[in-house]
């Protein structure tokens, strides 16, 4: 029971936290009538899940192993770009919110539409095809203990009600990112949206190593299983919110440190340059007269 | 704007694409699996097998299947989460594997699974090394109709092996051997060349697949085109040996020395590095013999490729040996199709072997010039003999 529920909460840590962040981040910028877009990405991404888990489990044909390593890491990759795109819009569209200039943001959003349904529908996606898999399997194993064995429902609620726990997590952060001020919003949730998004990364990198397109799997930077047990709590809540993996290889290690440093490096001076004109626009330009086109500017 | 407008539609369009392809090509596999039962070699009659993993427990319903897709249905019996998985041979590199196989639930593991050996494993708590067992795949996969490619795999991996040993070698001796040469050590350059150039040519077939390096490594004088520039092995040679008429200006400056000897070195760390990547055919192997034995008959017997060392017995030797070893490799699979031409391509090695035995000297041979017409023609003899059964190697390997 407790393993079930640790797996739902997991892959749906896993799949709820970009969603949460960018509901949060729509409702800040008082957008919220694009939140719907959100909601739909995510519906679509659920009902395709199920449907491919349903006609895998069901129907003539099963997905092979590396078909599935490939499917799984490509929408990794995937959705890693979009949410590096999005970080980094979301940085620059705060620059438009904290100078209250308005058409700009609406600009921005135009860009950003149809990309909002994407970026929900590959977070919730990249997940929903395992967790698929995993639900069809509970409820094929209730359905054979309903026939006369012992256990029955308990594994497939476990897993239900770790899910809900996982929505329940969301909705917390949710919670707490409307009541930071909105500097900060942007900060943190840019920052932690970034170390998600190179977990992933380094995830993918995982998944491709087990399939033998990249070198390395055994070929470890560190190994911690026997103090951060994958199935323990604390295992669970790193796993699902950064994809921390216990035993990581070099290859994922140098990813994931290839991957942050530069992308927070570049977001942290977005942002950096964002809080500098709002304070910097009162008139304090003749500082310099070495550069007097800066006020013609 | 350092992004892209509207970024969006292509790029949903392109992972369904992506999903599609996979989907339709080799992502998917029947979910029936194949009746392995009715051949009496494991699994049961219906649903391929099962494998039920408790804590300290990984029960297979089976150790063996015939080649071809592979459903295990994995059963989680224990209190902690599990999962399973499939090696190859190696017990590192991963056929197939489920994760997150809650307590009480199924899940199945799809696999195409050539012949081999393989190891089965339930990790519960998906860590450490979980509970092993070996699994033995039978049967002739896909890859080459009618042959037992588990055979041809191991005799792929032996050559490879071999390929491989002597391709650092050669790297080694060439290190010494242009190490001497660009220092002036003559002497010790000329004792080195024709054992060095024996792990070339042990391999030549392989180096002559890189149409680019061969040319540059290895070319006679003889054989260059108009506007050709001359490098690699031969070059030097003749500089070491330099021909009694010739004139001493045309000789090589100690510059261009540096520079050539520095180029074949190059060459020698990129045909290295090269060589790393590539995977042998069995039919690759088995032309390659006869390629050896060709190169043999068209250059060593006749004198011509180490026209101013004279030696070429030692080249002679090293084809023989390099065709040899892929023949060897080669033979449990020539020993299950056609016992009797394995045989008598080894009688034939074997007489080769000890018409040319005659020639050694020390560590080594005489130089070809010592040799007499009658001689050259009883070696010539030999090399046609084994040539002709050796012709017949690929089609009895492949058909
Ligand atoms: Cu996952």
């Amino acid at each position: 029971m407790l393993a079930n529920y640790l797996i739902g909460l997991r892959e749906g840590l896993e799949a709820s936290l970009v969603v949460v962040i960018l509901v949060a981040y729509l409702v800040r910028s008082d957008r919220r009538r694009l939140v719907p877009r959100i909601w739909a990405g995510v519906a679509v991404a659920v009902g395709v899940s199920l449907a491919f888990g349903a006609l895998l489990t069901f129907g003539p044909r099963g997905l092979s192993f590396e078909a599935q390593e490939a499917i799984g890491g490509s929408l990794s990759i995937l959705a890693v770009g979009f949410v590096t795109w999005m970080v980094f819009w979301m940085a620059r569209s705060a620059r438009g919110l904290s100078s209250e200039l308005r058409g700009q943001i609406d600009r921005a959003a135009g860009g950003g539409r149809t990309s909002l349904v994407v970026v929900a529908m590959l977070a919730v996606g990249r997940e929903g095809l395992e967790t698929a898999l995993f639900l069809w399997a509970a409820t094929q194993a209730a359905t054979r203990t309903a026939q006369g064995a012992t256990s029955t429902v308990a594994p497939l609620a476990g897993a239900a009600l770790g899910i809900v726990t996982a929505v329940i997590v969301g909705y917390l952060i949710y919670r707490g990112a409307l009541r930071l001020n909105l500097s900060k919003f942007f900060t943190w949730t840019g920052a932690f949206l970034i170390l998600v998004a190179a977990g992933v990364v380094a995830y993918g990198v995982h998944d491709l190593q087990e399939a033998r397109i990249l070198p390395g799997l055994n070929n470890l930077a560190f190994d911690v299983s026997d103090t951060i047990a994958p199935t323990s709590w604390l295992g669970t809540l790193l796993k699902g919110t950064l994809n921390f993996s216990p035993a990581t290889t070099w290859l994922e290690a140098g990813v994931w440190v290839a991957y942050v440093v530069p992308v927070m490096f570049l977001f942290l001076r977005q942002i950096r340059r964002n809080n500098r004109p709002s304070t910097a626009a009162a008139p304090s330009v003749p500082a310099s007269p070495a550069s007097p086109a800066s006020s013609a500017s | 704007m350092p992004f892209p407008k509207r970024p969006a539609a292509p790029a949903v369009l392109c992972a369904l694409a992506a999903t599609t392809v996979l989907l339709a090509s080799a992502g998917c596999t029947s979910n029936e699996p194949q009746p392995s039962a009715d051949r009496g070699d494991g699994g049961r009659a219906k649903g391929g097998i099962t494998v039920s993993a408790s804590d300290d427990t990984c029960a297979v319903s089976a150790t063996s299947a015939k080649s071809g897709t592979l459903v295990f249905e994995v059963t989680n019996d224990g209190s902690k989460v599990t999962e399973f998985y499939l090696y190859r041979a190696d017990g590192t590199a991963i056929a197939g594997e489920v994760e997150n196989i809650g307590p009480g639930l199924t899940r199945r593991l799809v696999v195409r699974a050539q012949p081999g050996t393989y190891t089965t494993a339930c990790k519960p708590g998906m860590s450490g090394e979980g509970i092993r067992a070996r699994f033995t795949v039978t049967g002739s996969g896909t890859a080459n109709a009618g042959a037992d490619q588990r055979l041809l795999d191991q005799a792929a991996g032996r050559y490879r092996a071999y390929v491989t040993g002597e391709v650092g070698k050669l790297l080694g001796g060439t290190k010494q051997f242009v190490t001497a040469y660009k220092a002036g050590e003559y002497d010790r350059a000329r004792e080195l060349y024709a054992p060095v150039r024996a792990h070339w040519e042990r391999i030549e077939p392989v180096a002559e697949s890189f149409g680019d390096l061969d040319p540059k490594m290895d070319l006679r004088e003889a054989d260059l085109a108009e506007g050709q520039t001359w490098t690699g092995w031969h070059l030097l040679e003749k500089d070491l040996w330099w021909p009694a008429g010739a004139p001493a200006s045309k000789r090589l400056t100690d510059p261009e020395r540096a520079k050539y000897a520095d180029q074949l070195l190059a060459d020698t760390r990129d045909l290295h590095a090269r060589v790393a990547t590539l995977k042998y055919q069995p039919d690759q192997m088995a032309n390659g013999a006869k390629e050896l034995l060709d190169e043999v008959a068209t250059g060593k017997v006749t004198g011509e490729e180490e026209i101013w060392s004279h030696t070429d017995l030692y080249d002679f030797q090293a084809n023989v040996e390099g065709a040899r070893v892929a023949f060897d490799s080669l033979r449990p699979v020539v020993n299950t199709k056609d016992p009797a031409l394995g045989r008598v391509i080894e009688q034939r090695f074997t007489a080769l072997q000890k018409d040319l035995d005659r020639y050694r000297r020390g560590d080594g041979f005489v130089s070809y010039t010592d040799l007499s017409k009658a001689q050259v023609k009883r070696l010539s003899d030999s090399v046609n003999a084994l040539a002709e059964p050796l012709s017949r190697l690929t089609a009895a390997v492949l058909v």
